[in-house]
């Protein structure tokens, strides 16, 4: 190999007859007056000048090659190999044309790939295209993991991507962008994987139900690391809520706004009628009397109604309404007390204020990762007060250390969402946009860390995109994605080219810590996702076991002929509480006919199904 | 505007003539049919026979046996008129054998650095063409020499008539093929473009009326069938007294026709080498053997290239002062 043709400080064309070249590979350029320098292979290119076989315009067929070849010429031995290399650090001259070039041995880029010890960092995958100098590669680094290829699983033959933790704290946030079944969800189950390995406690926000760890995957031969007690699955209204009398008059604001968008009127009335350490019920008790006293419209009215009031209780409950009445009606327009109403109605009817989040501070302490699960509105709802709250803690302790007071022990967390356009989108506002941004421009100083994956970066709010200093990015094929990755990464022309061909799993890292943008392939994911059944294949089993169950309950009732049709249903129904009817069971017997279970016989009392032998 | 219309206009006319003037000229041959002028080359010329292509296990054994190489060589002038030109001559000899180092050779001439200058007669352009041919010559069955003492392979494709290395370098031919003959390595040239008129010259003897001097080349377009041979009788063949037995071939689709020399020592493998040429050379092609283009592309001089390495290795003052003809200076 020979560094050939008109060569700059920064680029220069590799050739080579023997060796074909890889893309991001690295290279030694062995340049007799500037030493060693090193390179990465930006492109790669074959050249044969026989083929195309349009030698002088003439088309070259098969079987004069073959003859060729017979007579010991092979023309593909002809090709010759060009690769695009540029140098890692700038030359001081130009790299002389002629200088031999050689693959460096692990030592020589061991600083350059790997930055952290395994222990102490996240095992993320390989960095492709390095296995030949993988080869004399420390011990410690080798079969740390192992890949998924078309062909299964793989061991490890290349130097491992070790993404080191520590760096966080000076570049504190990671974007995972990719398109769908380009492998991101994956690589987030990987990266959240580590984190349990490091017991860095984490909060999931999932609203796929898809980041449970406790399933093993399925190509997973042997021991594996166990995740069941290193996180936990919470869902919103089930698990954990808010806890009403913790909430301060903007969070329930924010809650309301969620549920469906405040109006300033309505915003008011909240500040209004909302005390500090009010409950749910005489919160909401408080603004449905107001809405009744409202509905009858006059002071008139409510006296007469305290008037004709049958009980004792009644009376007062109407003397209520009035006092109520009298002090809020000015203030608070009818209209925005019912809509508040209903906003707060929708929120309790999603359990969000049955339950409350100690749950999930105790597992944070304990250096879990905590999913927390739901539909998106819910959890934008929720995560708003979550974060808010977590952050806010964390943020307490911090600047209680900085005064020199004290305050409860928070630990520093990462927050890690899918679909985080949802959360923090461009263009408008959303609840839980305003909190993630906060700790994307300040979660630095407080140990607070975001990792945001979207299938949409250019619908991710800029200030927050701006801010992610790491970039995992999967294959993408949106123009406007493309373009809005190549405006906020560190991607060459060359790269952002190759960004739809990526195969799955493939995945470009654009960090700051490393300085340049390597070229990985994300590990064997150890856990399985819930959803990787093929709906197909669901439908297919579906079916099958349906026709089991039918034909278990059957099993004893054969022949059945068709008057005692009634006398079946009865009788199943007492026996299994499944009810059918006449024709629902006729059709489902006729189906089992046809499915080859049951055949069908004509006797002189009508028909008769007989169990197939 | 005019002036260019009026030029085309004028040698519009001349390619007309000259079109008309060919098609009369011929026409007393052209209108015969195909079989005519075939009954004739049977009659006088030589059978006409379908090759065979040659199976793999042969070829084999060629590898076996040290493999096929392909002679050609190239030149490239750069300068103006005489004396102010250097020429450049490249041989090479390539081995179907992937393991045998292809054999290049360069030489290179210039009026200027050379007795010409006193000899007023090598002004004349007849004489500068002769001593490129035979310069060229020269190379070509250098490297040929060469790569026997180094190879030892069962035959040799030379790119070209047999005759062209007698006429311009006699004797170092001479020792090529006495080589040859001594080692029992075949050799035999490849003729794209035949010049000869041997069918044209027995027509106007057998057939006064069609005396027109056709060439070879005009007469056997479209004639024969693709993989159709016709060995010369060495009675009629020209070249028979400079020992040497030929061939006519088509070896491709395209409807022209080339030759094949062999040295006649060695005429009993007329018909396997000819078998060669015909199964190396592409259906779809111009009728030339693949393995003797990929040398002739391989040993090509281009312009870039000569100019690269005249301006790398010569200094400026000196290329300036006798290279660059005012031709090259326009703009």
């Amino acid at each position: 190999m020979k560094v050939v043709g008109i060569t700059t400080q920064q680029e220069v064309f590799v050739g080579s007859r023997t060796r074909n070249l890889r893309i991001n590979e690295f290279l030694i350029i062995e340049d007799p007056n500037q030493g060693d320098l090193i390179g990465e292979v930006v492109e790669a290119k074959t050249f044969n000048r026989y083929i195309p076989l349009n030698i002088a315009g003439d088309f070259v067929d098969n079987s004069v090659i073959e003859s060729l070849r017979t007579l010991g010429y092979n023309i593909d031995e002809e090709t010759i190999f060009i690769g695009k290399v540029r140098l890692l650090n700038e030359a001081l001259y130009p790299v002389l044309t002629g200088s031999d070039i050689r693959l460096p041995a692990f030592y020589e880029v061991k600083d350059l790939m790997i930055k952290s010890k395994k222990e102490d960092g996240l095992v993320i995958g390989v960095i492709r295209n390095t296995d030949d100098m993988a080869a004399d590669m420390d011990q410690e680094y080798k079969n740390l993991l192992n890949t998924y290829e078309e062909n299964g699983l793989q061991p490890q033959r290349e130097i491992p991507y070790i993404m080191d933790v520590r760096s966080m704290h000076q570049y504190p946030h990671i974007g995972v962008f990719g398109g769908s079944g380009s492998g991101k969800s994956f690589g987030l189950r990987v990266v959240l994987e580590e984190l349990m390995k490091q017991s860095i406690p984490t909060i999931v926000l999932d609203p796929h139900f898809e980041m449970d760890f406790s399933e093993k995957a399925s190509y997973l031969q042997g021991d594996s690391f166990d995740f069941e007690d290193r996180f936990k699955c919470l869902q919103v209204g089930f698990h954990v809520g808010v806890k009403f009398q913790d909430l301060s008059a903007q969070d329930l604001k924010n809650l309301l706004d969620a549920a469906s968008t405040l109006t300033d009127a309505m915003n008011n009335v909240v500040d209004i009628l909302f005390r500090r350490r009010d409950s749910f019920y005489s919160f909401y008790n408080k603004l449905n009397m107001l809405m009744e006293a409202q509905e009858e419209g006059t002071v008139e009215k409510i006296d007469n109604r305290i008037k004709d009031a049958a009980t004792d209780e009644e009376r007062k409950a109407w003397a209520e309404r009035k006092e109520l009445y009298l002090s809020y009606d000015k203030t608070c327009p009818h209209s925005s007390v019912r809509g508040i109403v209903w906003r707060l109605k929708r929120l309790d009817n999603d359990g969000i204020f049955s339950k409350d989040i100690r749950e999930i501070e105790e597992g944070l302490q304990r250096g879990k990762l905590m999913v927390i699960q739901g539909n998106t509105r819910i959890l934008q709802v929720f995560s708003t007060y979550l974060l808010n709250n977590l952050y806010h803690k964390r943020r307490e302790y911090k600047d209680a250390q900085y005064k020199k007071t004290t305050a409860d022990y928070f630990p520093p967390f990462i927050v890690v969402t899918d679909e985080a356009h949802n959360f923090a989108p461009k263009g408008y506002d959303s609840p839980s946009k305003s909190i993630i941004k906060e700790i994307s421009q300040e979660g630095r100083k407080y140990g607070a860390f975001l990792i945001l994956a979207t299938q949409r970066p250019t619908l991710l709010d800029e200030t927050i995109t701006a801010q992610l200093n790491t970039k995992f990015i999967f294959r993408t094929v949106r123009a406007s994605d493309i373009q809005t990755i190549k405006e906020e990464t560190d991607l060459t022309m060359e790269e952002t080219r190759r960004l739809p061909y990526l195969r799955t799993g493939d995945v470009f890292i654009s960090s700051a810590s490393m300085g340049r943008t390597i070229f990985a392939r994300i590990r064997a994911a150890i856990s399985s996702s819930p959803h990787t059944e093929n709906p197909f294949d669901e439908l297919k089993s579906k079916g099958k076991e349906d026709d089991k169950m039918f034909m278990e309950i059957i099993e004893n009732k054969l022949p059945i002929n068709d008057t005692d049709l009634l006398h079946l249903i009865s009788e199943i129904e007492k026996e299994f509480s499944i009810t059918f009817t006449i024709d629902t069971l006729e059709d489902r017997l006729k189906e089992m006919t046809q499915k080859g279970f049951l055949s069908k016989e004509d006797t002189i009392f009508g028909y008769r199904y007989k169990k197939l032998s | 505007m005019i002036l260019i219309y009026s030029i085309h206009s004028d040698l519009k006319e001349k390619i007309k003539d000259l079109n008309q003037m060919l098609q009369d000229k011929y026409r007393g041959i052209f209108s015969k049919d195909r079989e005519f002028l075939r009954d004739f080359i049977r009659q006088y010329i030589g059978q006409i026979e379908t090759m065979k292509r040659l199976d793999n296990r042969h070829l084999a054994l060629y590898e076996a046996k040290g493999g096929i190489v392909g002679v050609d060589g190239s030149t490239n002038t750069k300068g103006g008129a005489f004396p102010h030109f250097v020429q450049v001559f490249q041989g090479l000899a390539k081995s179907t054998l992937k393991d045998q180092e292809p054999v290049f050779m360069a030489d290179i001439y210039s009026p200027l650095f050379s007795d010409s200058l006193k000899n007023p007669l090598e002004k004349d352009e007849k004489v500068q063409t002769e001593k490129k041919n035979r310069l060229l010559s020269d190379i070509e069955v250098k490297v040929a020499l060469e790569s026997i003492k180094r190879h030892k392979p069962y035959g040799i494709l030379m790119d070209g008539s047999l005759i062209r290395y007698n006429i311009y370098s006699g004797d170092l031919w001479a020792e090529l093929r006495q080589v040859c003959e001594e080692e029992g390595i075949i050799l035999v040239g490849v003729i794209k473009d035949i010049k000869t008129s041997t069918i044209g010259d027995m027509l106007e003897e057998v057939y006064p009326d069609l005396s027109i001097n056709a060439y070879d080349r005009e007469l056997l377009f479209g004639i024969l069938d693709y993989g159709e041979i016709i060995y010369i009788k060495d009675e009629v063949s020209k070249k028979y007294e400079y020992e040497y037995s030929s061939v006519f071939m088509r070896s491709s689709i395209a409807p022209t026709v080339i030759g094949m020399d062999i040295i006649d020592s060695q005429k009993g493998h007329i018909e396997e080498m000819s078998r060669l040429v015909y199964t190396l050379t592409p259906e779809n092609s111009r009728g030339v053997p693949l393995w003797l283009d990929l040398v002739d592309k391989e040993v090509k001089i281009s312009d870039t290239i000569m100019e690269g390495l005249m301006e790398k290795y010569m200094d400026r003052d000196i290329y300036e002062r006798f290279f660059i003809p005012e031709r090259a200076r326009r703009n």
